[in-house]
């Protein structure tokens, strides 16, 4: 059965695209350890001296021997890219020189320890990124990496181990590996190495640890190493499979969902995702639910790190706006067909639940029941509930002291008025006045403002209205209960008006969001020019994001244009520019507050049209110090591929419209060669044998011969101008630079000069003029339209047998001159007639050759004065050219004709 | 008269002097050829001709350029050869101090007749001020206009406009050297004047003011009296 399952063709293009990706990149060898000073250095050198006397152009980058001598001794020999040194806060730090070895681009580079942090001032943090930006340049990478390090495998290691990894390299770096060399030696003989001191230790924090080393631990770490490893092999065998004969679990089988907060919990849940969904070949999705709370920058910065970490690890990010995150959450279940979700273990108080309407837990289980639930525990460490303050925290709004300002006076006026009519109404009715006051506190104020409003009425009833008066005894029960539902309603007022608030936020920004969007693809939309709309919209990002924004734009010839920087809003210096540049060749986002060259003052974000990137927005900050939240850098990247895509139109069209001149030009050009064959050869010919024959002696003397000769002669000679004549009327109106002489002309004057160049080609009809005795003052170019009605002319005696009346009509209609050209021929079949204006065309069966331009001449000339031109046949036969011309206003006339 | 007339052609189309050459000297003109800008510059100041013809397009200099460096020591008549049919073009030429033009292609009895005019001008052939056409008579002396001798009354603007075509009989005479003399004006959007007014003279003075004989329109640069 298996002979008969075909290739899946999908699978097999996915291949070919990887391979073919693959075959322009470096490739990546990846040298992996279970810990320290399993040898993955010495190994590394090894290999690369192998390549090395093959004859390769091998570097070093960077190699670490922690002075083992051994490895040392590998080090001579092979040529070496030295350090870059950086200058940061006083103190120098040695990188590897990423710009060198890009500009050096050797065959294969060597860069020890992947999971190395750069010092800042570097371009990218991590080194790991420069590797990759080594490959993207298509140079081979070896390169050394311990198992502890790998994002997924953190959490697990440090469970064994206890010690917390702040290094870490994403996962996805191991897909991008060519090779994956498992560099293994069994835990007992690293130990016998420790002890013989032949093992660098790592840096302080492990050493510290120093049951770091132990034989179960190191096993442990081993087991890892080593189904890392199996779980590649497995995966590559797969993938051959997959292509060879296996249907393609992909589309089909799994899709895993993970629910992401702003809590540090959810990396590990992310990474818990993505373990699962790499076993199970499923695609993954983590999904943020902004529900409106206000985040301080530690919980927004965190935010920001998961996603970026999923997006690390290749999920789909989607990040949505809504009040309630489990009805969020079903929504992205169904839209994206998810079968399994993961989340966090609820933390929250059973009363928190029962206010809220239970976990997320169990609201997900009741009201999704088609896909499996998988819960993830906390670490110990991580098991604490959020305090209430951090809660409350999240929900406090911006206004700051003044609310309580306000609070207070509000609750001294209430005791000033209770005072003065407490004697009429009584000290409990008093109580219940404070607690409206509370009430109406918490309608408008903040949760904190409500419970000091709670506070302050509290003790003021209490010291000045309870007896006895002025001290806070309470004796009655009920002034007891009183007092403690001045909290109760202040809790509850001020929790429920605040949800509301949020709400209200939540839709205005919303709103406010769709609305700006919205302008923004008006502005687009209602722009003639590129560069009108570019700078209105950098305009209003920078007005609504508090920045400078502006755009650099790729040239024709595909690079930045950065002189036409300064029209779009922003001056780059040459550092900047420099930040621009890279994000622009690799098209990644750049600079300030991203991962590569930070230091910079702007954020670069390239801009990509459907198919190629087309320029770099520049986003720079008024202030250098604030942060994007999520939803202020997603409406800057929707705006940013709005405006890509935009542009890119924009470019299109104009080479659409290039094209469309391009393939007019390359007709003309074919025309020009089918005219020179026919049109021009023809008359050539007659001139060529008339005068070969008048070189006879005999012919000469004959003398009506010598006529007749002339006569072809001078016919030819017509003819062969014609032609000339239309190609180059045609080429100079296609081409586009021609303009109009605008002046008064007389028309029924520019008919009869028409007419008398003619007449050697009209002798033999008869040509009857209407409605041209009087003058027709009309604005037009006359040389132009001389030639347009010349052209009608001539067509109508072309096409019309000899002895027939071609007739010149001249109408004045209501703001209209209308002049038609009726000839006695055959006409033209009704369904030739849309297309006889056409360029180049010319109706079947037409006897003599012709440029087929003629017409489209006239429709230009027509046309270029705001005129039209029309077609249709006459009874009993014969064609009728129309041609329509607006009658501008009449000029002054001169008064010596007016007083006659 | 006792004197040949000698006539400069500059062009570099051996053909073209060639078919010049034929037609002129056969209506016994004196002829020397120049087959570049320079050779022409040179000779014209041996050869002393009564008329230059000049090619635009030559190898070494423009033809515009050899016409501005003749008119700078010479007032001889310079009919110029073009192939552009760019009215623009023709009234720069114009303007530079050529005395006319003839579009390529053109027939041999155009040619002579031109050469004609320009000689004329200069007083090689004798003028008169009377304008003798066909049945058309204008004695500008006398400022009188007769149709098969028959007197016709013109306006005095009209008869302005005709006694400028009459003295250049023969010759484009330019739209904007008209407007300027007869009304000051230089803008070309005036031109409906001069519109007008020729129309007026044509009713007069064509039998078929549809068909002009006389007043020929020269179409973008202006009008000729033949």
């Amino acid at each position: 059965m298996s002979e008969e399952r075909r290739l899946d063709p999908d699978a097999l293009l996915r291949n070919i695209k990887e391979s073919e990706r693959r075959s322009s990149e470096g490739k990546l060898r990846v040298f992996l350890g279970m810990s320290a000073g399993v040898g993955k250095t010495y190994a590394m050198l090894k290999a690369a001296h192998q390549r090395f006397n093959e004859g390769l152009d091998v570097v070093i980058g960077v190699a670490v021997t922690h002075g083992r001598v051994e490895t040392e001794a590998l080090l001579s020999g092979l040529p070496l890219i030295p350090l870059k040194k950086i200058h940061y806060r006083e103190t120098d730090f040695e990188e590897l020189d990423l710009d060198a070895i890009l500009a050096r681009k050797p065959k294969l580079v060597i860069i020890d320890e992947l999971a190395h942090s750069n010092a800042a001032g570097s371009r990218h943090e991590k080194r790991y990124q420069d590797v990759l930006e080594i490959l993207d340049a298509g140079i081979d990478v070896y390169t050394a990496l311990n198992v502890q390090h790998l994002e997924s495998r953190k959490d697990s290691v440090e469970a064994i181990t206890g010690i917390s990894i702040r290094e870490t390299v994403p996962d996805s770096i191991l897909e991008r590996a060519t090779l994956v060399e498992l560099v293994d030696i069994a835990p007992t003989e690293l130990l016998k190495r420790l002890k013989e001191g032949k093992v660098y230790l790592g840096d302080k924090a492990e050493r510290a640890a120093d049951h770091f080393f132990k034989v179960d631990r190191l096993t442990a770490l081993r087991e890892i190493a080593l189904r890392m490893t199996a779980e590649r092999v497995d995966q590559e065998l797969q993938n051959m499979a997959s292509v060879r004969l296996e249907p393609n679990p992909w589309q089909t089988n799994e899709r895993l969902l993970v629910a992401v907060s702003h809590s540090p919990f959810s990396e590990k849940l992310i990474r818990a995702t993505r373990r699962l969904a790499y076993n199970l070949e499923a695609p993954w999705i983590a999904v943020h639910v902004n529900t409106g709370l206000t985040l301080n920058d530690k919980d927004q910065a965190q935010l920001m790190k998961n996603l970026n970490l999923a997006r690390e690890l290749k999920a789909e990010v989607i990040s949505t706006t809504e009040i309630d995150v489990t009805s969020a959450l079903k929504r992205i279940c169904r839209t994206k067909n998810v079968t399994q979700v993961i989340v966090g273990r609820p933390t929250k108080s059973w009363l928190r639940e029962l206010i809220e309407g239970g976990s997320l837990l169990d609201r997900l289980i009741q009201e999704i029941s088609d896909v499996d639930v998988h819960v993830i525990r906390k670490d110990h460490e991580m098991n604490h509930s959020p305090s209430l303050t951090e809660e409350i925290s999240h929900y406090k709004s911006e206004t700051g002291p003044v609310k309580y300002w306000y609070t207070f006076c509000f609750i001294m006026a209430i005791s000033v008025v209770s005072f003065a009519i407490e004697g009429l109404i009584g000290y409990r009715a008093v109580g219940f006045i404070f607690l409206l006051a509370v009430l109406i506190a918490g309608m408008f104020g903040s949760i904190g403002a409500v419970l000091f409003s709670a506070v302050l009425s509290a003790t003021t009833w209490n010291f000045f209205f309870i007896p006895p008066r002025f001290t806070f005894n309470i004796q009655e029960p009920d002034d007891i209960i009183l007092c403690i539902s001045f909290f109760v309603v202040a809790l509850i007022t001020g929790f429920l008006a605040n949800r509301i608030r949020f709400h209200e936020r939540l839709i205005r920004e919303r709103e406010e969001r769709t609305n700006f969007l919205y302008e923004i693809l008006r502005d687009i939309a209602n722009a003639q020019e590129k560069s009108e709309f570019i700078t209105k919209v950098a305009q209003r990002v920078g007005n609504l994001l508090k920045a400078d924004c502006g755009v650099i734009l790729k040239s024709a010839s595909g690079e930045l244009q950065f002189d036409k920087t300064n029209a779009y809003g922003v001056s780059l210096s040459e550092k900047e520019t420099a930040v621009v540049l890279w994000s622009f060749q690799n098209q990644k986002q750049a600079g300030w507050s991203t991962d590569t060259l930070s230091q910079s003052k702007a954020l670069y974000i390239p801009m990509k049209g459907s198919t190629e990137t087309i320029g770099v927005f520049v986003f720079q900050p008024f202030k250098r110090f604030r942060k994007l939240d999520l939803e202020q850098r997603n409406l800057l990247h929707s705006i940013t591929r709005q405006l890509g895509v935009s542009i890119e139109r924009h470019f299109l069209t104009k080479r659409l419209t290039e094209n469309q001149r391009l393939k007019d030009s390359e007709q003309l050009h074919q025309t020009l060669l089918n005219s020179i064959s026919h049109e021009m050869r023809t008359p050539l010919t007659v001139m060529l044998g008339t005068a070969a024959e008048l070189e006879d002696d005999q012919k000469a003397k004959d003398f009506t011969y010598v006529k007749e000769a002339a006569h072809n002669l001078v016919e030819a000679g017509d003819r062969l101008n014609r032609v000339i004549e239309n190609l180059l009327d045609m080429s100079r109106l296609s081409s586009g630079i021609l303009s109009l002489k605008l002046e008064w002309h007389d028309l029924s004057d520019l008919i009869g000069v028409v007419i008398s160049k003619n007449t050697k080609n009209l002798k033999k009809f008869k040509i009857v003029t209407q409605g041209l005795d009087d003058m027709t003052l009309v604005k037009i170019d006359f040389r132009l339209m001389e030639h347009a009605i010349s052209n009608l002319l001539l067509n109508a005696a072309t096409y019309s047998p000899p002895e027939t009346q071609i007739k010149i009509r001249l109408i004045k209609e209501n703001k209209k001159l209308i002049l038609e050209v009726e000839d006695e021929g055959p006409g033209i079949p009704q369904e030739f007639t849309s297309k006889i204006f056409d360029k180049f065309y010319r109706v079947p069966g037409t006897p003599t050759g012709g440029t087929g331009l003629g017409l489209s001449i006239v429709k230009s000339i027509v046309e270029f004065h705001n005129g039209s031109v029309g077609f249709r046949n006459c009874e009993p036969q014969g064609s009728c050219f129309r041609i329509e011309l607006p009658q501008q206003e009449g000029p002054e006339i001169p008064t010596e004709i007016q007083s006659r | 008269m006792t004197e040949e007339l000698r006539i400069l052609i500059i062009d570099d189309e051996l053909a073209i002097r060639h078919t010049l050459r034929a037609s002129l000297e056969s209506s016994h003109y004196k002829i020397s050829e120049a087959v570049s800008g320079h050779d022409g510059l040179k000779k014209a100041s041996e050869f002393h001709p009564h008329l230059v013809l000049l090619d635009l397009g030559l190898p070494d200099m423009n033809g515009y350029e050899v016409l501005v460096v003749l008119r700078k020591w010479t007032r001889v008549p310079i009919i110029v050869l073009t192939v552009t049919d760019d009215e623009t073009t023709k009234v720069r030429l114009l303007d530079a101090g050529a005395n006319d033009y003839l579009t390529k292609p053109f027939g041999g009895k155009e040619l002579l007749a031109r050469v004609r005019v320009s000689l004329r001008d200069h007083g090689h052939i004798e003028a008169t001020p009377v304008f003798k056409s066909g049945d058309l008579e204008i004695n500008l002396n006398l400022r009188k206009v007769a149709v098969s001798d028959k007197t016709i009354k013109l306006t005095n603007t009209e008869f302005e406009v005709l006694a400028l075509l009459v003295r250049d009989h023969g010759k484009v005479v330019p739209t904007t050297l008209i407007m300027k003399k007869v009304w000051g004006v230089t803008a070309e959007d005036q031109s409906h004047y001069l519109r007008i007014y020729i129309n007026q003279i044509r009713k007069k003075i064509e039998v078929n003011p549809s068909e002009p004989q006389h007043i020929i329109t020269e179409p973008g640069v202006g009008y000729r009296l033949v």
